[in-house]
């Protein structure tokens, strides 16, 4: 059975285009074409597509608004083309937020100038999330689903053996709905300061930033250089870059990336500094996300003696990064995504 | 460059943008009249943004460059932070003119120019907020340097330090066997190991870490895909380093520590050959680019194996580092280094060659007989792109069919087998069906030209300081593919004349008691097979009477047919070659050529003009053409024993009238229908050998033909009725035979000339 594609674009030229790059996967098959929001709910209705990538510049009916409808009514994964512009990220997140599952460049040079490489990312990209969606269900209900009661965790629930001075959260696919839902729980005056790394383009991270600091009662701002950690501040990695934590100086150092490091920011890069500065007194926890980007900073901290907590599968939009920390047994506990907030509370 | 060789994709991107563009221009006239209208603001930015990014995917980087600031202007404007001014159009329009032109480029398939930097620099202005007028030379520039790209910022720290990778590159190659991997991530790493110089703590401390993550040796993983972007970044900004970061010590330490549960790199053993395979993709990895299958493969394979593969991995990545250490720091890491580097240096061709060629084919296979399958599965779509061609080959078959329609309807009249002659209705039914069918699949709405209009118009009456309206009527006309186009260019003219001296300056208006603002009407409608083109100002209107004392002093008229010329027919004048009524020659009408070319052009499509003035009121150009090009309603007649075709839209009356009653004005003949002469001509004549001195018959059939605004009779032998006719280019020896437009089959298979009207009075007339 190959994954049945709808793609939605109001250009022809760009219609084309996916449904060329897309259709030359042999598991794939674009099943249909919408040019518009409104179309996109009707064929999505009626052709039952497996994922359905969504522009979101359209005529008649924006792609926001689309996603809305088509998560409320039939939840699908959608895939967001948006440009990388900070205008583009607050649409982004709003598409996010609607149910999207994840998004990527609609410039596709920005991605890749090797045409090969940019289908081969199209294609996972199209692949996983509809691999999401036949594992479990969707990505909202992911937030609401009821509590996995008793976290099947090694460790002693209740406080941890160290007091935290130091809260570290690193996400990639879909972070920018997870990450919310856990700084939701903490309190203004949460006593330690915290870092946030989510795998995001340049730009968007500042208005990721902006609408996490507008919905939760922390602080959040995107770290720039030499800003200081302190407790009640979330310090979110600024996309493109590095950020590595200074503990003597108390502040954070923002580095620009390096072809070495695949993400920008890395999670690794962030664990591992904490790890060096911050030794055992370090809660990392590691949502949902592709790839593996975090384990080898969370088995850095580990073998310092931090607290290394992971969500769960479940719960998780891409079952990867969690995976990864759980598989090779660094996870102290592994969570669902709603227990994660309340058992951070449980540490202040 | 990945797509952009690809003729299929560029064509459907040209497609596209061209109706985009083309929509853009009118729908940027109408934002000025209605500058607020949300949606044409969100219609316009789409635009902008889908030429984008179909320009981006051709990775037509000048197009995009000028889109993007377009496309960021207006989505300010959309978002009410900034006002539409006839300024900023101005600066818009130009926008869209300078994609316009490279849209030209790329259809030409010459190199883009980039938009004008002065022109980039005020979308700049406009879009940061900043007041066009304000001191331009001061912000241009900062704007010009900020669009370069941040990269450059870098340029001057790395002309030092450019030296110091200089000697690192040495020191590297001197270490031999070591310097074959070690130079391919070089280049890539370059802007590290430059910067490098600049900030030394910060950078050793992300190095130490990256060894530390590196160290547990999973994680060649992120060294081994490098980012896809082409260039990294210059490393460290120039964030002062704290002196207090983890000294050289601690890092060794901590390594020894992460290395007591592994077995540390200075210990592997060179020889293991499983480990070492995925290890030189991690060698490799500031440079090479490697997929993200094989470094899934490798992450794998890096799990599965446990400690072992990670501490070759250990080994491996050493050497990555080393590229860009300072060479000062080099000898400690690299010591272990060399010793893995030889078996990983062989290793690595030969775990990739054969990954990627494994990979490749199968893939690539399946990708195509998956393409196939999924053609055919993919229906849904209501709409075909065909290339006019194509239709062209079309409507020239049907075209023939016609032809042996008539043939057979004509045969079919002469036999008396009802069975036949039912057949022959059939076909003659269906044969009309299919060709009115093909011609419709040639239709376009002349949208397309009219689309053109409010920014000619309103260039001109901008640049003359006159205020005008255009309004557009019947848009959605139907009408043939060939026609539409070779209409553009005379109805570009005759609008620009009418703006140029038709409308009147608003002071002049205002004075004749007329509204400030003047008005064009351009309109179209169907009439049967014709379609009527009009352009209707309420300007000055023209004068007879200069009009035929210009002509008069040019020498197109002598003073007597000058006065008895009449004002329908004076108006005409325009169109005589080397007409001109403006004194002064603006760079918009008045060369005295275009009218003429006008004339010709729709004279060319089989059409007619007709000029309608009243002084002070305002002048109507109306232009008659039919449907489609390239099937003709003719009516055939016969002169000695020759069939001719005149086309059926020049044909007025036809008289059956005794020709002993003419009269001889002007030495012409004439007859007099309802009171008025028209001149009569004897075709036979002219277009028959030896007949030129014939006597008249004393009765004949005579075709009334209009020419212009003025008509004529032709004497013919014989009528033998309409027919529709396919035009046939006549031979390279007839081409350009005065009088003739073309050849055809007739119904009865003999070959019948289609006269030229107007070309046919010009030769044997004057």
């Amino acid at each position: 059975m190959p994954i049945k594609v709808l793609v939605v674009d109001d250009s022809n030229f760009f219609q084309q285009r996916l449904k060329e790059i897309i259709n030359e996967h042999p598991e794939m098959q674009v099943v249909g074409i919408a040019a518009n929001g409104r179309e996109a709910i009707e064929k999505a209705e009626s052709l039952r597509p497996d994922v359905i990538t969504m522009d979101f510049e359209m005529p008649v009916m924006d792609g926001v608004t689309a996603v809305r409808a088509i998560m409320a009514k039939r939840p699908v994964p959608i895939l967001m083309f948006s440009s990388l512009t900070y205008e583009g990220a607050r649409i982004t997140l709003d598409a996010l937020e609607a149910g999207a599952v994840d998004f990527m460049s609609k410039n596709f040079a920005e991605i890749s100038s090797d045409s090969a490489t940019l289908k081969h990312k199209l294609h996972k990209q199209i692949k996983t999330i509809a691999r999401k969606a036949s594992s479990s269900a969707s990505a909202p209900a992911a937030a609401s689903r009821p509590a996995r009661s008793a976290s099947p965790s090694k460790a002693e629930p209740g406080r941890l053996k160290n007091r935290i001075s130091l809260l570290v959260i690193g996400a990639s696919t879909g972070g920018p709905v997870a990450l919310p839902e856990v700084l939701k729980t903490l309190p203004a005056n949460t006593p330690f300061p915290i870092v946030l790394v989510q795998h995001m383009p340049e730009n968007f991270t500042k208005a990721f930033a902006e609408r996490l600091n507008k919905q939760c009662r922390v602080k959040v701002k995107e770290a720039v250089d030499g800003d200081f950690l302190q407790p009640g501040v979330a310090l979110l990695a600024p996309g493109g870059k590095q950020l590595m934590l200074d503990k003597r100086a108390g502040r954070v150092k923002v580095l620009d990336a390096d072809a070495r490091v695949n993400y920008k920011p890395s999670v690794d890069i962030t664990f591992g500094s904490a790890a060096n500065g911050y030794g055992d007194r370090v809660l990392a926890v590691i949502l949902t996300g592709m790839g593996s980007d975090g384990c080898e900073g969370a088995r850095m901290l580990k073998n310092k003696g931090s607290t290394v907590w992971s969500q769960d599968k479940e719960s998780c939009i891409v079952y990867g990064m969690p995976m990864a920390v759980a598989r090779a047994n660094i996870t102290d506990e592994v969570l669902s995504l709603k227990d994660i907030g309340p058992r951070i509370l449980q540490e202040i | 460059m990945g797509f952009g060789d690809d003729e299929d994709i560029l064509q459907d991107f040209l497609v596209e943008a061209g109706e985009i563009l083309e929509l853009l221009s009118e729908q940027l006239v109408d934002l000025e009249q209605r500058p607020d209208d949300t949606d044409l603001l969100n219609a316009i930015f789409r635009g902008f943004h889908t030429v984008k990014g179909g320009a981006g995917f051709l990775q037509l980087n000048a197009m995009v460059d000028c889109c993007h600031v377009t496309e960021n202007l207006f989505d300010i404007l959309r978002n009410g932070k900034r006002e539409v001014t006839s300024e900023l159009m101005d600066v818009v329009l130009q926008a869209l003119d300078a994609v316009n032109l490279q849209f030209e480029q790329i259809s030409q398939r010459e190199e883009l120019t980039p938009a004008d930097a002065s022109l980039i620099a005020s979308l700049e202005r406009l879009v940061s907020l900043e007041d066009l007028n304000d001191s331009a030379p001061a912000a241009a520039p900062a704007a010009a340097v900020e669009a370069v790209a941040d990269t450059e910022a870098a340029v001057p720290e790395g002309d030092i330090t450019d030296a110091e990778f200089e000697s690192l590159l040495d020191a590297i190659s001197d270490e031999g066997g070591a310097a074959a991997p070690a130079a391919k991530p070089a280049p890539a790493e370059e802007p590290v190991a430059a910067a490098g110089g600049g900030d030394d703590i910060s950078e050793d401390e992300f190095e130490k870490l990256l060894d530390q993550l590196h160290g547990k040796g999973n994680a060649p993983a992120p060294a081994a895909t490098p980012a896809p972007a082409p260039a990294p970044a210059p490393a460290p900004a120039a964030s002062g380093g704290d002196p207090d970061g983890i000294s050289e010590s601690e890092f060794d330490d901590l390594l020894d520590q992460l290395h007591g549960k592994g077995n540390g790199p200075g210990r592997t053993e060179p020889s293991a050959p499983e480990p070492s395979s995925p290890a030189p993709a991690a060698a490799g990895g500031g440079g090479e680019t490697i997929t993200e299958d094989e470094f899934d493969a490798l992450l794998d394979q890096l799990h599965g194996k446990g400690k072992i593969s990670g501490d070759a991995g250990t080994a491996a990545k050493a050497a990555a580092p080393a590229a860009a250490e300072k060479p000062a720091a080099a000898p400690p890491k690299a010591a272990p280094a060399p010793k893995a580097k030889p078996p990983a240096a062989t290793a690595k061709p030969k775990a990739k060659a054969p990954s990627a060629d494994a990979q490749k084919p199968p893939a690539a296979r399946a990708a195509r007989d998956g393409g196939g399958q999924q053609a055919n599965v993919a229906a849904g779509e209501t709409t075909v792109r065909v290339d006019t061609q194509r239709l062209d080959d079309i409507m020239n078959m049907v075209g023939e069919l016609v032809l042996v329609r008539n043939r057979l309807v004509r045969l079919g009249l002469k036999s008396s087998d009802e069975d036949l002659s039912k057949a022959v209705n059939n076909l003659d039914v269906v044969t009309a069906d299919l060709q009115s069918s093909v011609m419709k699949t040639r239709m376009q709405p002349i949208k397309k030209v009219f689309g053109r209009f409010p920014r000619v118009v309103r260039d001109l009456a901008r640049n003359l300081k006159k205020e005008i309206n255009l309004e557009l009527v019947g848009e959605d006309t139907d009408l043939d593919k060939n026609l539409v186009e070779a209409l553009a260019d005379p109805l570009v003219h005759l609008v620009r004349n009418s703006v140029d001296h038709g409308i009147e300056l608003p002071a002049n208006r205002e004075a004749a008691g007329k509204p400030r603002i003047g008005k064009i009407i351009l309109a179209a409608e169907q009439e049967g097979d014709h379609i009527l083109l009009s352009i209707t100002d309420d300007g000055g209107g023209m004068d007879p009477d200069k009009l035929r004392a210009i002509a008069v002093s040019k020498g197109v008229l002598d003073e007597d047919a000058a006065a008895r010329l009449p004002d329908s027919e004076a108006f005409s004048l325009i169109f005589a070659p080397g007409f001109s009524t403006k004194e002064e020659i603006s760079d918009v009408s008045g060369r005295g050529v275009g009218m003429d070319v006008v004339k010709t052009k729709i004279t060319q499509l089989n059409g007619s003009i007709e000029i309608q003035s009243a002084m002070g009121e305002g002048t109507r150009i109306i232009i008659k053409v039919p449907l489609t090009l390239a099937i003709m309603p003719t009516l055939m007649i016969m002169v000695g024993r020759q069939t001719f075709a005149l086309p059926l839209v020049s044909v007025n009356e036809i008289f059956h009238m005794d020709l002993r009653e003419t009269n001889i004005v002007d030495s012409q003949e004439c007859v007099t229908i309802r009171e008025k002469a028209i001149p009569i001509f004897h075709l036979k004549r002219w277009l028959v050998n030896g007949a030129a001195f014939e006597e008249s018959p004393e009765e004949a059939h005579v075709v009334i033909v209009s020419v212009g605004t003025q008509r004529v009779g032709f004497v013919v032998d014989q009528l033998i009725g309409q027919e529709e006719v396919v035009i046939k280019p006549l031979g390279k020896m007839l081409q350009g035979t005065p009088g003739m437009a073309g050849a055809t089959i007739t119904g009865d298979g003999t070959i019948a000339l289609i006269l030229d009207v107007p070309s046919m009075l010009k030769r044997y007339s004057g």
